[in-house]
């Protein structure tokens, strides 16, 4: 606990330099800038911003990156708020109620409790994550390969059937993740799989591409084929952003219970914001004493999703960072950032690159704090980027995205493969499959091959060492109860339905 | 009995039959790989044996869950009614937009490419003003170009302007 206190402080020494408090600046408005324009998630605004960061020295590109993390979701609440388009899973609850808020002219105070929200929450989250973070990498050292390998598997499961409607979709959109993962040479053998002679295939497909095309591009295609485009309407904001004594004593519990919602669940990989969000409102709902306000644009609707929001961006970067695991697609960007600079999240991290790790978290309170005082005062200038027309706000999308395909590696061949992924990034949405476990299946196949290969290689090729030891044991009857659970409550549902 | 499959099951019947199929050949794929001899007591045909596997029973799933009638909801998240049958001319467009950027590049350069695309895409979202959108299209490319060349030392292929926007 003192140790992490001290690196933390360490960690603010590095971040204040003035370079790398520009550098945070600078991405706290570039991933508000990008997060608040209308169909750019989180996750596709850092893919998108990446090349920006290659020029630049790992330690202040990482600190610009937390900016930009914490930016793309203050962002993502303006445009959900005042445009009713939420663009990402974490800010359809918001939109529930702010745009509610917003048409009866409140929009003022929806936006300054989802600021003032995010900012107690990220404060609180990532103060937790300093602390818990270097814990569970130390913990970390100690898991065997087969344990890992356990990890991955019930994130697989837990992002592949908890996202979206369907569970058979979530698992479809996984096994193709799966499937791209695949592409290149096997890492032990250097044997080549599914690169049909390309030799650019070899090193495998870039995850950013990815990324980037199937939210992009796939995004862009299944707009164009909808076809009827309606011009969206942007709310008028009136007066200041700020809330009244009122709405800040109905805002704080909510922030709080939002953040004790949002944190842990992004620890454990529960696939995102979705769920924590989801869960916010409900609690909200039944706590409130003005029930009849919700559906109408009531505050606590607000307040206790955007907290619960950024708890959990919060949250997702602890197994990131201490485990090397992603379990959302923005943190899955994240970790391709680090490994950009040839940085490996993981248990070594806190050991191998303290000063880095640390002046990420220092930066992250920093650029939360920089994004309250950015935000409120900014907000009339953030909102004029909402009136950009839809077929110019695309065409930059597309081409931007295009270009990030390209810059990484100078070379066509990411444009084509970007190309083929936005396609199926167009199939997935025509036919309801979520997205994010396609992601996490290209960031974690890989990963799930090398400790599957680790762990039979210490076994002499003994298949029982998957489950020996109490490790995996855990993990494995946590993702049965994952599993069956959810079956059984359903069943439970429908006889109770039956009965009546 | 079989529910008679609607226009939107059948599409969903062959993305769903497409998956079957592309476990199958990834696993004929494979099969094909070189390995070179004697490099590990783990096979590297493995995982993805395992993978081709999973996809294909996924595939399989996913047949049933549509001939049980349980079709896809789209995301309701996005604008647009998504029960109308798919525009193809304006995803034409704009497939064809990205295809021109991805072969002109290298060829004509970054700021010709761009410019066509962002075009392209503004056109194909229904925009008609073709004077007005080729100036903002060459404004973006030229900004977006500048931004990264001179800014950010990233290099972007210069095409017909070598020379003379200077390196």
């Amino acid at each position: 606990m003192g140790n992490s206190f001290a690196m933390l402080m360490d960690g603010f020494q590095t971040a204040f330099t003035p370079t790398n408090l520009m550098f945070g600046l600078l991405g706290t408005f570039l991933g508000t800038l990008v997060g608040v324009l209308p169909g750019i998630g989180p996750a596709l605004a850092i893919g998108l911003l990446l090349p920006i960061t290659l020029t630049v020295n790992p330690t202040s590109a990482l600190i610009m990156f937390a900016a930009i993390y914490y930016g793309a979701m203050y962002g993502g609440s303006t445009t959900s708020i005042l445009l009713n388009t939420p663009g990402e899973s974490g800010s359809v609850i918001t939109a529930l109620e702010g745009n509610k808020m917003a048409k009866a002219g409140r929009a003022g105070a929806a936006l300054a409790t989802a600021a003032i929200g995010s900012f107690v929450a990220g404060t609180i989250a990532t103060l937790f994550l300093a602390f818990g973070a270097p814990t569970l990498a130390e913990f970390a050292l100690t898991i065997q390969p087969a344990g890992y390998l356990s990890l991955i598997i019930l994130a697989f499961a837990t992002v592949g059937t908890l996202l979206g409607s369907s569970r058979i979709r979530g698992l479809v959109a996984l096994s193709v993740g799966l499937v791209i993962g695949l592409v290149g040479a096997d890492l032990q053998s250097g044997a080549l799989r599914l690169t049909f002679g390309n030799l650019n295939a070899i090193d495998g497909i870039e995850t950013v591409t990815v990324i980037v095309a199937i939210f992009a591009l796939g995004e862009a295609l299944y707009l164009a084929s909808r076809h009827s485009l309606v011009p969206v309407e942007v709310l008028a904001m009136k007066g200041k952003a700020w809330m009244t004594k009122e709405d800040f004593r109905r805002s704080w519990r909510p922030w709080l219970r939002g953040t004790a919602i949002g944190f842990p669940l992004g620890v454990i990989p529960a696939g995102g914001s979705e769920v924590p969000t989801f869960l916010s409102y409900g609690v909200e709902k039944a706590l409130s004493k003005n029930k009849d306000e919700f559906g109408k644009g009531a505050i606590e609707g607000v307040a206790g999703p955007e907290a619960a929001n950024n708890a959990n961006a919060a949250g997702v970067l602890v197994p990131m960072l201490a485990l090397g695991l992603p379990t959302s697609a923005t943190a899955a960007v994240v970790l391709v950032a680090f490994q950009s600079f040839n940085i490996q999240p993981g248990p070594m991290l806190f050991q191998t690159s303290p000063e880095i790790v640390w002046g990420l978290i220092a930066s992250l309170f920093i650029g939360n704090a920089l994004l309250l005082v950015l935000n409120l005062p900014l907000i009339r200038f953030w909102v004029l980027l909402l009136k950009i027309p839809t077929h110019y706000l695309y065409a930059g999308i597309t081409t931007f995205a295009l270009l990030g395909a390209y810059a990484l590696n100078n070379s066509t061949f990411d444009l084509q493969v970007a190309l083929a992924v936005g396609f199926i990034g167009y199939l997935f949405r025509r036919f309801g499959v979520p997205i994010t476990p396609l992601i996490i299946g290209v960031i974690l196949g890989p990963l799930a091959e090398l400790y599957f290969k680790r762990a039979l290689q210490i076994s002499q090729g003994d298949w029982q060492i998957l489950i020996d030891g109490s490790f995996p044991k855990v993990i494995y009857s946590i993702l049965i109860l994952v599993i069956i659970g959810p079956l059984v409550w359903n069943f439970k549902k429908k006889f109770a339905v039956n009965k009546k | 009995m079989i529910p008679k499959i609607s226009k939107q099951g059948k599409g969903e019947l062959a993305f769903a039959s497409s998956l079957f199929l592309l476990g199958i050949f990834v696993a004929w794929d494979v099969s094909k790989m070189e390995i070179p001899q004697g490099s590990s007591i783990v096979s590297p045909q493995t995982f993805p044996y395992m993978v081709a596997l999973f996809t294909s029973l996924v595939g399989i799933a996913l047949v049933f869950e549509v001939l049980r009638g349980r079709y896809a909801t789209p995301d309701g998240d996005e604008p647009g009614d998504p029960f109308l049958p798919a525009n193809f001319k304006t995803m034409a467009i704009l497939a064809a937009a990205i295809g021109l950027h991805v072969i002109l590049l290298e060829i004509a350069g970054y700021v010709v490419a761009a410019t066509l695309c962002f075009w392209g895409v503004a056109f194909a979202f229904g925009s008609r003003k073709y004077l007005k959108d080729l100036g903002i299209s060459l404004a973006f490319a030229g900004i977006v170009y500048f931004s990264f060349t001179k800014g950010l030392n990233i290099n972007l292929p210069s095409g017909f302007f070598e020379g003379m926007l200077g390196k």
